[in-house]
């Protein structure tokens, strides 16, 4: 029989504010000592109170934008109960049955080709709990994390892969750095995910037990977990087994599940309002304000590029990754004011390389748009050869200084002279007779050589076409 | 000595402020009535029946942490500055408060060995306005009750008027110690009536201001949606004075609000002629839930005449009474309050789980299931047990519709009735109502207590107003044939406060019931 996957998917999203969302501690730790960024609030001290910052809300409603979800005008923070050593008031504030968005979806292009459309059942804010420790039989307690603001995300069942789990996250991890709201740091757990797996017969319209994964916190990781389960579950059931609802954990240096202990009971939060925060009123000019600025989004602007520049999918897909590196893109291109696919080549091979090899964002280049534009237009004049002009992305990079003023000062511009290029190919011919004489007798390939003999003697600023034109005449 | 402590607080701070009196001078007098009259604070493990005829107000005294703000005041004098509207005031801080390097108990064994790490919001108010906090006073643990008498620091706080009874509560030591002279303030919180009830029994004035109007931030929640910390004065003006200096938004608390605060002495000297005062006839019964019947019964007559007797008072100055004002819900506020304020109980309590603070199991233990356990089950008293059971049962998944949902609608229509009666536009139009306080005076230590629902009863006057969020004060007016004092409550518009004690000023001033410091007895 066939069988297709259900997958649904609950995403914690770690918001990128500077404050907690109750406290004015610091909200990222990451890398700082146990409990250095505490206070009497986030620790959960007898008579403290929350305060909203106000923050989280507004990058909550600009993630539900995003996802088309409908931004509720009045949602409420509620009390989920529990006890943990880490969670120090002995209940999360969260919110519960009145979140600050219901409903949307997220279009995720397949690779295939095809699109899935994932839906969101709800979106909405809590506070992060601390993290605990085992350690000499004891447990070791950090409130650093307690606080950090958090948004919650359940899609539909709608996910029918372990790839399009893993594109789902890849998407959305795009999305929130986009807008500026999470620095979508999987490895930091920015984005961590809860997976809930099921299959049944391909077609059915029912639905089997699901299983669910906790806390994978990798895109691979997701990918792999779910492909296991899946095929285990399909095991299980060709085999006359039943899938039990388990909790399971992924093992990622293993590459298998396992369960986690099962509640004997599901547990009951006892949810209630949260009494020491108002009601969240989200009116018609705060959310205004909040997307006053609302950005064009990763997958329209690639639809754009595609449209408006012609730019092959494979291209535009990469330029909107992020969205200073598409900014980017077109603020070169309208600078250079030419061949949309010649600056992307620049961009994807040159600027893409030299980000990834200092760890930067292309907001931060020194390399501006403009000057990317005029190495260019440089390479077009024949000023620079293409290798110079590669060259040059890196020196305007490494002093800053405008393209030209680096040509001039290291004497970069290219020898097309062909008078002084048939002295210096000549040269170059009279010291080499044995390799003349190779490539006479039919070893042609020999050509690549020469002109390296001259690139090198003319330190990488001959015009290879037209060297390689005189060289071939002098061959002969 | 006798002189300065007949003094009322607003007289102190001006001779403070006038540089005529020494903030220590008033301090020293303070101290030396306290060590007459208290006696021994209340301890974990201490005797309930020692000294039967001392008052036993405090939990924690602060005399060199007093002595140093009482200087402080002194220095900001000779140097020409104004030490603030509460210069030299000495005053007491129900121990419910957090205070920056002081036990913080709640009255609770979980958190008699909890020192507070900041100031709660209104300590830190009085304090900056240059009052002198003489230490921490008892409480019920938790503010868990209406007598004192389940504080877990023993022995609990006496009634001055007769030292066999209770003070009421919960901020049963607030009401004592103010009554007894032992400061001229007390901040007390009033989640139910523990601020009215034992300013009531004690003789004193209490205002529960509206919800909202004062910052909750420092103290240890109980019903985070009703608590209201305010006042606990011997005379009007007093009770004003300091919530002067406490009310008014705080950055720290999102629930208070921004509502512009009035001059409350100022508004003490227009005449309340023409004033409404409505009285109902709702609040001149009791109704209790006996069996699943509710048992309806008059008040003693007592209580009603001097509530009746007010009005007469208020009439002659010019007040107009308005009869038969319907509040037809209030005899679901106890039921309501019994299951909203155990919800919220039970998950304030939650963070008292011996991991990071307070009391932890000294034995030995298996996991941490077991230590939670062994932590909770020692560190909480008798109420708190049974109020987080009663809190976890109510707000379960399968119950919380049928109890906690429907108390909630209850509260709304309680709020209805409020609403209708101080509509502008409405039939009664009312700028107060005229209640009695309680429905006893106060009762003999150990009478009530054992019986919470009983105990509960003693709230049924005053919960109303913590339902609906709005003011409430009690002004003692006459004593009974016991001579115990009885206290009248005035019930007015959400953040109206200033029309109440415009009110019960002029209360105070109709009723043969003077400003005072108890004789201390035992009757």
């Amino acid at each position: 029989m066939e069988y297709e996957a259900i997958i649904g998917l609950e995403t914690h999203i770690q918001l990128n504010t500077e404050t907690k969302i109750f406290c004015n501690c610091k909200a990222d730790s990451w890398g700082e000592p146990p409990n250095t960024n505490i206070c009497p609030v986030c620790t959960g001290q007898p008579g403290v109170l929350p305060v909203l910052n106000k923050a989280v809300a507004e990058k909550a409603v600009l993630l539900a934008t995003a996802m088309h979800a409908e931004v509720q005008r009045v949602s409420y923070f509620d009390r989920k109960n529990y006890f943990y050593p880490d969670l120090p008031k002995g209940y999360q504030i969260t919110q519960f049955d009145r979140p600050i968005a219901i409903g949307g979806y997220l279009d995720l292009p397949m690779p295939e080709g095809y699109t899935r459309r994932v839906h969101i059942i709800k979106l909405h804010i809590e506070e992060d709990a601390g993290k605990t420790k085992h350690a000499n039989g004891y447990r070791l307690i950090d409130f650093n994390r307690c606080g950090v603001p958090l948004i919650e995300m359940v899609t539909g069942p709608d996910l029918r892969s372990a790839d399009e789990a893993a594109q789902y996250l890849i998407r959305l991890r795009q999305l929130v750095r986009w807008l500026g709201i999470s620095e979508g740091n999987m490895e930091k757990a920015h984005i961590r995910c809860d997976a809930n797996v099921s299959i049944r017969p391909k077609g059915a319209d029912y639905l089997n037990p699901k299983t669910e994964i906790k806390n994978v916190n990798s895109i691979e990781a997701v990918r792999e977990a779910i492909a296991t389960e899946i095929q285990r579950q399909i095991r299980e059931v060709e085999a006359g087994g039943k899938i039990e609802p388990w909790t399971l954990e992924w093992d990622e240096d293993a590459g298998v599940l396992r369960k986690m202990r099962s509640k004997e009971t599901e547990a009951d939060y006892r949810y209630f309002r949260e009494p020491d925060l108002l009601p969240l009123v989200m009116d018609d000019e705060w959310k205004a304000r909040i997307l006053a600025d609302f950005p064009e989004l990763p997958l329209e602007r690639r639809a754009r590029f595609m449209a408006q520049y012609g730019l092959p999918e494979y291209d535009a897909d990469i330029l909107t990754t992020e969205r200073a590196l598409s900014d980017y893109y077109e603020a070169a291109l309208q600078a250079y004011n030419g061949d949309p696919k010649r600056v992307s080549n620049w961009v994807i091979n040159e600027v893409l390389r030299l980000l990834n090899e200092r760890g930067l964002s292309a907001d931060q280049l020194k390399v501006t748009p403009q000057y990317l534009a005029m190495i260019i237009r440089l390479v077009d004049k024949g000023t620079v050869n293409t290798s110079t002009g590669k060259a040059l992305v890196v020196k305007v990079e490494d002093s800053g200084k405008p393209p030209k003023q680096i040509v001039e000062e290291e004497g970069l511009a290219q020898v097309s002279d062909a008078g002084a290029l048939r002295a210096i190919c000549e040269k170059i011919v009279a010291a080499n007779p044995k390799e003349v004489e190779k490539y006479r007798s039919g070893k042609t390939s020999l050509i690549g050589w020469f002109v390296g003999q001259v690139m090198r003697e003319t330190r990488g600023k001959a015009n290879p076409k037209e060297v390689q034109k005189i060289l071939r005449e002098l061959l002969g | 000595m006798e002189e300065i402590l007949r003094m009322e607080a607003h007289e102190i701070a001006a001779a403070v402020r006038a540089g005529k009196l020494s903030a220590r001078t008033v301090l020293e007098a303070t101290l030396e009535r306290i060590a007459a009259v208290d006696g021994i604070p209340g301890r974990i493990g201490g005797d309930p029946e020692a000294e039967p005829d001392k008052i036993h107000a405090f939990i924690t005294r602060t005399a060199e942490r007093a002595r140093a703000q009482a200087d402080a005041v002194d220095a900001k004098i000779a140097a020409g500055e104004d030490p603030g509207p509460l210069a030299g005031v000495p005053f007491t801080v129900k121990d419910i408060f957090v205070v920056e390097g002081t036990p913080s108990t709640a009255a609770s064994r979980i958190l008699a060995n909890y020192i507070g790490p900041y100031t709660a919001t209104p300590v830190e108010r009085m304090e900056a306005a240059g009052g002198v906090m003489l230490g921490k006073v008892n409480l019920d643990e938790f503010t868990f009750g209406s007598s004192s008498e389940s504080s877990a620091f023993k022995p609990t706080p006496r009634n001055p008027w007769d030292t066999s009874r209770v003070p009421g509560g919960s901020s049963g030591g607030s009401a004592a110690a103010v009554a007894a002279g032992e400061g001229w303030l007390s901040l007390g919180t009033d989640t139910a009536g523990s601020i009215r009830q034992p300013a009531a029994f004690c003789g004193v004035v209490g205002l529960k201001p509206t919800y909202g109007r004062v910052s909750r931030y420092g103290l240890i929640a109980f019903g985070s949606s009703l608590d209201t910390p305010g006042p606990i004065a011997r005379s009007v003006r007093d009770a004003a004075l300091m919530l002067q200096v406490i009310a008014g938004r705080d950055p720290h608390d999102a629930t208070s609000a921004a509502v512009p605060v009035p001059d409350y002495l100022a508004a003490l000297e227009k005449d309340v002629r023409g004033l409404r005062v409505g009285l109902s006839p709702d609040y001149f019964r009791i109704v209790r839930a006996e069996g699943g019947e509710l048992v309806e019964e008059p008040l003693p007559a007592e209580i009603k005449q001097a509530v009746l007797d007010t009005a007469e008072r208020l009439a002659n100055m010019g007040v107009e009474i308005v009869e038969d004002v319907p509040m037809p819900h209030n005899r679901y506020g106890i039921p309501a309050y019994f299951v909203i304020a155990r919800v919220e109980a039970a998950s304030n309590l939650h963070r008292y789980d011996g991991v990071k603070y307070g009391y932890r199991t000294p034995d030995r233990v298996a996991d941490m299931r077991e230590m939670y356990r062994k932590s909770r089950g020692q560190g909480f008293g008798l109420q708190p047990k049974l109020r987080i059971l009663m809190g976890m049962y109510v707000s379960a998944a399968q119950y919380s519709e049928r109890y906690y949902q429907r108390a909630l609608q209850v509260r709304t229509l309680i709020r209805r009735d409020f609403e209708a009666i101080f509509d502008p536009e409405g039939k009664y139009r009312l700028d107060a109502l005229l209640t009695p306080t309680t429905p006893t005076a106060a009762f003999p230590m150990g009478a009530v207590y054992g019986d919470s629902v009983l105990m509960q009863y003693a709230d049924q006057l005053t919960v109303a107003a913590n339902h609906a969020g709005v003011p409430g004060i009690s002004v003692p007016v006459t004593t009974d044939a016991d001579g115990l004092p009885l206290g009248v409550q005035l019930l007015g518009r959400d953040f109206d406060e200033a029309t109440i004690l415009r009110l019960a000023r002029a209360v105070e001033d109709a009723v043969d019931f003077k400003p005072q410091i108890t004789q201390i007895a035992q009757k």
